[in-house]
């Protein structure tokens, strides 16, 4: 029996309503994994394309399953599903230690962001919350024993908060007219002009918003 | 931060011919694209990770790159003599390419011992290129450069330090301003450091 990728790709064209190859979908995890290892917050959660590839993950999985183990092409097959499995995880482990290290921050942030434009998952949001209030209340544990001057702690000296003024390696997908980055050193502000398939070493404030649409990739 | 491993991982996904020992008819559809069919005598294209899983079990044979003859990395590496700037190859993995073919394959490329110390050659000197640029740019106090033509692997080279490094200087320039701030305000006095107090030496 032939294994036939193609029939998997139309049935989720089918329910995406849109017309994406599992070719584009692998392309685009691949490009946010580079991004969220590269940026220093943490980016909108791309769940739609990794619950896709999972999907294709576990057809493939079942498919081989029923191949002889002769065939030539079951090894192709079970190398690239690794291959996948660890861009998939390293681009989630990547972003788990972005909410424990910045977790407060997070999901401070996240509360103001409407429905629409969460940057967790559902489960990721879960995931800070638990994380938050395990910490709090180990924090607490501790302070009880704690003489009584110092057995409270300052919120908001809990916080840590990402340095988005951190400098990135970026390469534009597209023609941008005007980037303004913000010279602290001699407190002005400059404006440049990044042409299609450039690369740039920049601080990330002055470039977040094309990460986040796709106009810039990280390097 | 990335892992010199993954940026191979990363070159992994470049395209290479094959010529396999073995018939397969139809073609393999993986996830990353479909490729075949595979005729014993018949080069095709697969990328790299398939080419070295099927020459590691030897039913294939590698052909080098274009690009990968001692003749073609000397004229490279005459042009990147030549250029102020760093040019364009034909590759964005050209030092993990050469190592992965010359390991696992190195009795299909011809000449592998020169083209090892070609592609090194060309590697020192870009780097080279790249360290005094980097020197240049962190005593200018600049915030932005073009780095067209850099590839990942020469990127990694010089992160974390480099931007970890501007990211200092940053930090203790507004530190500098924001206290200057306040004693422009009380007495007007003390010494502006200027950004020439810092120099970077790799």
């Amino acid at each position: 029996m032939d294994i036939d990728i193609r029939e998997l790709i139309d049935d989720e064209d089918d329910e995406n309503q849109e017309e994406m190859t599992a070719q584009k979908v692998l392309e685009n995890v691949e490009r946010a994994w580079l991004n969220e290892k590269f940026s220093p917050e943490i980016l909108p959660h791309q769940t739609d394309y990794v619950e896709c590839l999972l999907e294709q993950i576990k057809g493939m999985e079942g498919n081989l399953a029923k191949l002889s183990k002769t065939d030539p092409k079951v090894d192709l097959h079970k190398l690239e599903l690794e291959r996948i499995k660890f861009v998939i995880t390293s681009y989630l482990r990547t972003r788990l230690k972005k909410i424990e290290s910045f977790c407060v921050s997070v999901l401070e942030e996240e509360a103001t962001r409407s429905e629409e434009d969460k940057y967790l998952s559902p489960a990721e949001l879960q995931f800070a919350k638990e994380f938050a209030l395990n910490a709090d209340n180990h924090f607490d544990t501790i302070l009880r024993h704690m003489p009584q001057l110092y057995n409270k702690l300052d919120r908001n000296k809990k916080i840590i908060e990402p340095n988005l003024n951190s400098f990135v390696f970026l390469k534009c997908n597209k023609h941008i007219d005007s980037v303004i980055i913000k010279n602290t050193l001699e407190g002005q502000e400059e404006e440049i002009v990044l042409e299609d398939s450039s690369q740039h070493l920049m601080p990330y404030s002055s470039v977040a918003e094309f990460v986040k649409n796709g106009t810039v990739q990280l390097i | 931060m990335m892992h010199p491993a993954e940026i191979e991982f990363l070159a992994e996904n470049e395209i290479i011919q094959i010529v396999p020992t073995f018939n397969h008819a139809s073609h393999v559809h993986l996830i990353c694209g479909s490729y075949g069919p595979f005729r014993a005598g018949l080069p095709l294209n697969v990328p790299i990770w398939v080419a070295l899983n099927l020459r590691q079990k030897k039913t294939c044979r590698i052909l080098a790159p274009d690009w990968m003859t001692v003749d073609k990395l000397q004229e490279r590496l005459e042009e990147e003599k030549a250029s102020k700037f760093f040019t364009q190859l034909p590759t964005n993995y050209y030092l993990e390419i050469t190592q992965m073919l010359l390991t696992v394959a190195g009795e299909d490329i011809p000449q592998g011992n020169d083209i090892k110390t070609a592609v090194k050659d060309l590697w020192d000197l870009r780097i080279a290129k790249l360290r005094s640029s980097v020197d240049l740019f962190v005593k200018e106090g600049r915030v932005q450069a073009s780095l067209n033509h850099l590839t990942p692997m020469e990127i990694n080279s010089v992160r974390p330090v480099f931007p970890d490094t501007l990211d200092a200087l940053m930090t203790l320039h507004e530190h500098i301003n924001s206290s200057d701030d306040r004693e422009d305000s009380s007495q007007s006095s003390g010494a502006t450091p200027s950004s020439t107090s810092f120099s970077l030496s790799l």
